[in-house]
């Protein structure tokens, strides 16, 4: 390796130089140094910061299966047999008090309670209490850590994406695969360290948008962005050679382009010119290794099948879990797959079911699919919205297509699976009426404390200096949530 | 990597980091606990919100070292060496009364350790701290040093920067070649490559004074304003939408266009500052000045569906602070939005109190509903001349009209019409009643959905047709009153029958959300297309019912969300509430009377003067549709401003007023407290940052990066400027001189400095790796935007038109519709055609919610953005090796050198590089691309479908007068060119 690496390497220096102005002995500095090295040797990946893992690991890899519109706890995860009491019933004020809802609702002059649309029943050996439209889910319950206590300041829907993914409401925050990637590099030589891919309902009914700030890389440095593959024309932007431009023509000419590059070094004596050399080589090996990634043509039918039919429809939910799992294999770091579909303002009764139907199998596949190859103990895989959905009824009650739940955050439930989080476990509660935390509440920034902390991340310390002030991900908060990792 | 490399990679950082501490102003660590260091970060993040000067909680100020030894009502807050002792620590504590800080989370251990430790030292001040921070103090014009070497110097800039090299033993690199200095400056002040003819006469002028000709050229070059304003876009998040779901258009570009047209015109740079700040506070401000103001109005706008105004509103607050203050001063205020700031003096009183200056808007925080275009108010229409003289014609046309319908109105033959109908209406009001209208209830059939509003407005769909099948009735939906329909883009089709005795008049009063169309009998007799909430009443018609059965068909036709209808029907043709004003003769009941009768039978007279006026207004749309609605500044709203509590408006404190802030100097003379006060004060000769802050962006642009390499950030964590006495003398030169951009540009590059070569030894690298000495030229990768622009002024496709509305130059697939979740908007991207593909990047259509899909490493134009990006990743190199913008220029760059040189291979390898380049291609060059143009030959000559479809990438036809194996051999070659190091880097 040249002396003069690249640009990557001057950056990792600078952070040392933060850490030796603080005390850290020169010794310790090169020995930080030689391990990254000899990290290194076997890629070329972009490197992680030296010293990053702070601590042995639990978990390699992050699957973010983003459930984006709010799916409701009330009908999915936080079973609450008692509020068939009440049905219909006015939330009472007691209750109601004065917590912050959309102004979608916030002028409604009645709050009638709305039980679970469907029953729910215990699953696994741990029994865990799901509705029966997650039967999938269901089946893996055993390694599905429930967190039933999340709460979160948000009630609007980018505002709340973003504060998730980011740590801030406000655009413009390294996102939490961007920290990823920032902190401990990639491990392949052929793709992305963050590779993003979206998904819709199939209805559109009652969707969002996705901002490309949901996985951009803030103040930190671009190329720690999320990389978006695509389900529409190229997988990745510009993929696709020129039409009449063969694979052979395109290798002769990157050889004289590097040649001539080269030569210019030569003379130049800049760094960037060989760093530019590099990235168009893993440029042309893009080319090949995403479409291989993406060919799912090999897979023995069993697998197809455990993640449903849906999985031969190209940019379907499925189909993203299937090349999520390829995409881990190959030694990417983190993998986030936006979906929408969940934000049933009035259409809860029919575009529920449906939304399970689509993500049941496929979530549940991916997670068995992992744990088959091995791949569970040092994966993290999170199923996850924004924020939950309201007790009370948004609309007509009496109209089937005219009801449903409104944004909700004092109170939602996702879960975890694989990278160390505990099996078989539900976690937090509620109160009897599903509108606010009773017990081990967990904030947004405390999940991400604890996310980090199975990366073998201080969430306190991965920070950047931007502006005068250390960012980090978790901003002035977040405590790691002892209770629910092993 | 062995061993040994590592420890390598290791040593020339170890020669920088002696060489950074030597530069910086800090002082070196001490042992122990420094008070402003450790323990004064600590109280302003959680004490000082309550305990200071101005509020002090329980008498006691803990923002002055004074003010934690004085104490409070329980006594002094420190026993110097005796931490347990003391009162602050036992409150942090929780010990002898209520934890503190009262309310918050306690503070870390670590932290708490640090107080502790600090007491125990002996509660110490500490010294050497007293000294105001450099970037705090007023810039001093500083003496040009002496250097000698009146060869190299050319002027002060080069004397400052000698003598820095002399202290560190280094000499600077010698001037670049003439072909690289001209290739510079052209990329620099114009963003494009110099032409092959540009070079030659650089070259040929021997006379003294010709580097001089070419700057002074460039300067006066409408493109320099183009170039010069994309980094003034970034910082002020200009974009054409709102960003957000919906991402409604806007037209802020007219904004954009101002910001050019200033920089070309040389507008000094304080009348820059203040017409943007507050051009609408001016005196009669100009349409010019209004439009300026748009610069803070260029935020992102949420119109998602629970979005809650005043949060919003104060987002954008929160945002117009930002933007001012790092784009201005280089502060990074937002810090203090929630508590005071931890390492810069100034307080959340401060940072209130500037923004006080921003919260007069007539704004709601949220934009209006509607179609493509969202703009939110306050905003002027803001057009070319033509469409501003077009805007006053037809509003003139319009008041005539107007004037002449009131005169026809109350003509006295309108008077006896009046007359004559108010008694042919009482008869039918009787017989209306006794016609007894009988009103079936609704049926509905199953809802139609339409992939898009217009297309389910305007399909015919089978109820149309008469086939009602699967339709069921609807008793639930009750006349008057509002009835929900739900469905995007969604025609729902409904028919009741209405039964009467005798012919009868009838008035329908119908309400819909979104479009409606009305069938009576069969007969047509409404359609509107439109999208709005339902209000009753909106559609008033009059018909008269046959006798017996009559059968009303109605289409609802629902955009996105909820929608809905209401419809009422009332006998006599006239409203109820009418039917007693007719009796009546009082003035108020005849004044209503006669509106009623305007409206539904009006006399020939006035029905054509109505026609005339309703034509008139139309057209006035029309104008107005066409005419550009530009954002802008207001201080029509008047506001409170309160300190918010940890940034939360819901929980507002003190009041504050407009006021500079406080670590700053004031003002000398008085100024007004509003933001043309805050304008003057940002360029006042006192402020210490604005010239500074400038001159380093002007550096920036032309280095790379700047003095001070931290642009967002001249505060106290900010990094310190690489030559102070440089900037310092820059900034002040600047502001005495006048404020002129180009003035400032010129001294720049026409330093010896800006001229060097960028080459560099393995030893100066190690040395100085960042180029903080400045012993060398920079060279830097191109932002994407001039990368694109390269390539097509290259090849001879740009149209280097300048200004206007947006273009939209080609983009793949699924990049926009991929936001398009919803069925919200058409997120279409409308591909420009012909000369339009080919507008400078600058004009390109910014989707905020998605930057251009070629334009990488760029803001994202969502929030302010003062240092550029510039990283090396493959998915650029995919960009200009795939996209067909790079294959169709480097197509037509072929074409351009096949063209001029019909028979040499190598005269045309070398007249495109040139054009690229714009330097001379050597011998060996020459033959690395030559064998890669005779390998790229004999593989189309083999393949020449291959070479057809190389050859059609793009709109422009590719010419088929040339070899085609051999335009495509060489067009490969010319993507190879474009793909260089040297082509991607301005050198």
């Amino acid at each position: 390796m040249n002396l003069f690496f690249e640009r990557d390497l001057r950056l990792s220096r600078r952070q040392l130089f933060g850490k030796a102005a603080s005390g850290l002995s020169v010794v310790a500095l090169a020995a930080m140094l030689q391990e990254e090295a000899a990290g290194q040797d076997k890629t070329l990946g972009i490197p992680g910061l030296p010293g990053v893992p702070h601590f042995a690991p639990k978990a390699k890899r992050v699957v973010v299966l983003w459930q984006g519109g709010a799916p409701s706890q009330v009908d999915l995860f936080d079973y609450k047999p008692g509020l068939e009491a009440h049905r219909l019933e006015d939330l009472p004020d007691s209750i109601r008090r004065t917590s912050r809802l959309s102004t979608m609702t916030s002028g409604q002059r009645e709050f009638p309670v709305l039980p679970a649309i469907r029953p729910f029943r215990q699953y696994g050996e741990s029994g865990m209490w799901l509705s029966e439209l997650l039967p999938h889910i269901g089946s893996i319950a055993d390694d599905v850590c429930l967190v039933k206590s999340m709460h979160t300041e948000a009630v609007n829907h980018a505002p709340g994406v973003t504060f998730f993914l980011t740590g801030s409401q406000i655009p413009g925050r390294p996102s939490f695969g961007a920290w990823a990637a920032y902190g401990l590099g990639s491990v392949s030589s052929e793709l992305p360290a963050f590779v993003v891919m979206t998904s819709a309902d199939r209805e559109k009914t009652c969707g969002q948008l996705f901002y490309d700030y949901y996985w951009g890389s803030g103040f930190l440095p671009s190329k720690y962005q999320g990389v978006r593959f695509r389900g529409e024309g190229d997988p990745v932007l510009y993929l696709t050679d020129p039409p009449g431009m063969s694979r052979e023509l395109k290798r002769e000419l990157l050889d004289d382009i590097g040649e001539l590059d080269r030569q210019r070094f030569a003379d130049f004596g800049d760094p960037e010119i060989e760093t530019r050399v590099a990235q168009y080589e893993m440029a042309f090996k893009m080319q090949t290794s995403v479409p291989e990634l993406l060919d799912i043509s090999k897979e023995p039918t069993s697998v197809l099948e455990m993640y449903g039919a849906d999985v031969h429809r190209n940019g379907s939910y499925a189909r993203n879990c299937l090349i999520a799992r390829r995409l881990l294999e190959r030694g990417v770091r983190f993998v986030q797959l936006m979906h929408a579909g969940w934000d049933q303002h009035l259409n809860l009764s029919t575009q529920l079911a449906i939304q399970c139907q689509d993500t049941d199998q496929p979530s549940a596949a991916l997670v068995k699919d992992l744990k088959q190859r091995g791949l569970l103990d040092d994966t993290i895989v999170l199923w996850a919205g924004e924020f939950g959905r309201t007790v009370f009824v948004q609309g007509d009650v009496t109209r089937p297509n005219g009801h449903g739940r409104d944004h909700f955050g004092a109170c939602y439930s996702l879960w975890v699976a694989g990278g160390g989080f505990k099996g078989g476990l539900s976690y937090g509660e509620t109160d009897d009426f599903c509108y606010g935390v009773a017990k081990d509440p967990v904030h947004v920034h405390d999940m991400q404390a604890t996310l980090m902390n199975q990366l073998g991340i201080d969430h306190k310390r991965l920070t950047y200096k931007y502006q005068g002030r250390d960012f980090r991900l978790t901003d002035v908060a977040g405590e790691v949530v002892a209770g629910i990792i092993k | 990597m062995t061993k040994l490399a590592a420890l390598f990679r290791f040593l020339p950082f170890g020669l920088l980091a002696t060489g950074l501490l030597a530069q910086s102003p800090s002082s070196p660590q001490k042992p122990g606990t420094d008070f402003s260091h450790d323990i004064e970060p600590i109280l302003r993040a959680h004490c000082t919100q309550c305990h200071h000067a101005a509020r002090k909680s329980g008498g006691l100020d803990l923002s002055s070292y004074e003010g934690i030894l004085k104490g409070g009502n329980s006594g002094p807050s420190v026993k110097a060496g005796k931490a347990k002792e003391s009162l602050l620590l036992q409150r942090i504590l929780g010990q002898g009364g209520q934890r503190m800080p009262l309310g918050f989370a306690p503070l870390t251990d670590k932290d708490t350790a640090l107080v502790e430790k600090w007491i125990n030292e002996g509660a110490r001040l500490g010294g050497g701290e007293t000294k105001k921070h450099w970037a705090y103090a007023a810039p001093v014009k500083p003496e040009v040093p002496r250097v000698g070497r009146s060869d190299w110097v050319k002027n002060p800039i080069d004397a400052f920067v000698l003598a820095r090299l002399q202290k560190e033993g280094l000499r600077p690199s010698p001037e670049a070649d003439r072909t690289t200095l001209i290739r510079r400056l052209s990329l620099d002040l114009t963003g494009l490559p110099p032409t092959p003819a540009e070079v030659d006469a650089f070259l040929g002028d021997q006379a003294p004074g010709a580097y001089e000709r070419v700057v002074d050229r460039l300067l006066a070059s409408p493109h320099f304003g183009e170039k010069m304003s994309l980094p003034w876009l970034d910082a002020a998040r200009y974009a054409d939408s709102n960003g957000f779901q919906q991402d409604g258009d806007n037209h802020q570009y007219v904004w954009r266009d101002w910001v050019v047209r200033a920089i070309n015109q040389d507008m000094p740079f304080d009348e820059f500052t203040v017409e943007q700040l507050a051009g609408d506070l001016l005196p009669s401000p100009t349409q010019d000045q209004l439009v300026a103001t748009g610069f803070n109005r260029n935020h992102m706008l949420n119109g998602e569906g629970g979005a809650i105004p005043e949060e919003q509103r104060n987002v954008i607050l929160f945002d117009r602070v930002d933007v001012t203050s790092t784009t201005w001063l280089g502060l990074t205020m937002a810090c203090a939005r929630c508590h005071d700031h931890k390492y810069d003096p100034f307080t959340q009183t401060d940072y209130y109190q500037l923004l006080a200056y921003f919260n007069n808007v007539p704004e709601s925080g949220v934009p209006p509903g509607g179609g493509q275009y969202r703009i939110a108010e306050p905003w002027v229409y803001a057009g070319t001349p033509a469409q501003t003289e077009a805007l006053d014609r037809a509003r003139r046309a319009q008041a005539k009209a107007e004037a002449q319908l009131r005169e026809a109105e109350n003509s006295v033959a309108t008077k006896r019409a009046l007359a004559e109908w108010k008694a042919k209406t009482m008869i039918e009001v009787h017989r209306a009643y006794d016609a007894k209208v009988i009103v079936e209830s609704w049926n509905v059939a199953p809802p139609f959905k339409g992939s898009s509003f217009d297309e389910a407005f305007d399909t015919v769909y089978p109820p149309e047709k008469g086939d009602w099948s699967g339709e069921r009735e609807r008793a639930d939906w009750e006349d008057g009153k509002i009835n929900q329909i739900i469905g995007d883009n969604t025609a729902v089709y409904l028919r009741r029958t209405v039964h009467v005795a005798t012919d009868a008049k009838v008035l329908l009063l119908i309400g819909s959300d979104d479009g409606v169309k009305l069938w009576v009998n069969g007969k047509p007799m409404l359609s509107h297309k439109v999208t709005r909430g339902v209000v009753p009443g909106d559609e008033k018609l009059v018909l008269t019912l046959d006798k017996l059965d009559n059968e009303i068909v109605m289409k609802i036709v629902n955009g996105g969300g909820i929608g809905g209808f209401s419809f009422s029907l009332v006998p006599g043709g006239i409203p109820v509430e009418l039917l007693g004003e007719l009796m009546s003769e009082s003035y108020s009941s005849r004044a209503k009377v006669k509106q009623y009768f305007l409206a539904v039978a009006p006399p020939r007279d006035v029905a054509d003067a109505k026609a005339r006026l309703d034509a008139a207004n139309k057209e006035l749309e029309r104008v107005k549709g066409e005419t550009p609605q530009v954002m802008v500044m207001s201080d029509r709203a008047p506001r409170k401003t309160f300190i918010y509590s940890r940034g939360n408006y819901e929980v507002p404190l003190g009041e504050v007023h407009p006021r500079t802030p406080s670590p700053l100097p004031a003002s000398p003379t008085p100024q007004p407290p509003n933001r043309l006060g805050l304008a003057r004060w940002i360029v006042s000769a006192d402020n210490p940052l604005t010239s500074r802050v400038e001159v380093n962006r002007i550096w920036q642009m032309l280095f790379g990066r700047g003095l001070v390499r931290t642009p967002e950030n001249f505060g106290v964590q900010g990094e310190p400027p690489t030559h102070p006495e440089l900037l310092d003398w820059m900034a002040v030169d600047f502001r005495e001189s006048g404020w002129k951009v180009k003035r400032l540009v010129r001294q720049i590059v026409t330093s010896s400095t800006y001229r060097q070569s960028s080459r560099v030894t393995k030893k100066l690298y190690e040395r100085d790796p960042d180029n903080r000495l400045l012993a060398r030229g920079s060279r830097f990768r191109m932002p994407s935007l001039v990368l694109r622009d390269v390539a097509l002024a290259s090849s001879g496709l740009l149209n280097a038109k300048i200004g206007g509305p947006p273009v939209y130059p080609y983009q793949p697939k699924g990049i926009w519709d991929g936001l398009s979740i919803t069925n919200e908007r058409d997120f279409t991207y409308p591909q420009s055609k012909g000369a339009d593909l080919y507008r400078r990047s600058l004009y390109t259509f910014w989707r905020r919610t998605v930057a251009p899909g070629n334009m990488f490493d760029t803001s994202s134009r969502q929030a302010c953005t003062v240092r550029p990006s510039l990283t090396s990743t493959p998915l650029h190199a995919l960009t200009t090796l795939n996209d067909v913008t790079w294959v169709e220029a480097a197509r037509v760059l072929a074409e351009r050198a096949m063209t001029a040189q019909p028979h040499d291979v190598n005269a045309q390898i070398e007249t495109a590089f040139r054009l690229v380049c714009a330097r001379t291609l050597t011998d060996r060059e020459v033959r690395v691309l030559r064998k890669s143009y005779e390998r790229a030959l004999s593989n189309f000559q083999r393949d020449p479908r291959a070479a057809k479809d190389f050859l059609s990438s793009g709109e422009e036809r590719p010419s088929v007068q040339l070899d085609q194996p051999a335009l495509a051999a060489l067009a490969s070659v010319c993507l190879a060119i474009y793909n260089l190091d040297e082509a991607l880097t301005r050198e």
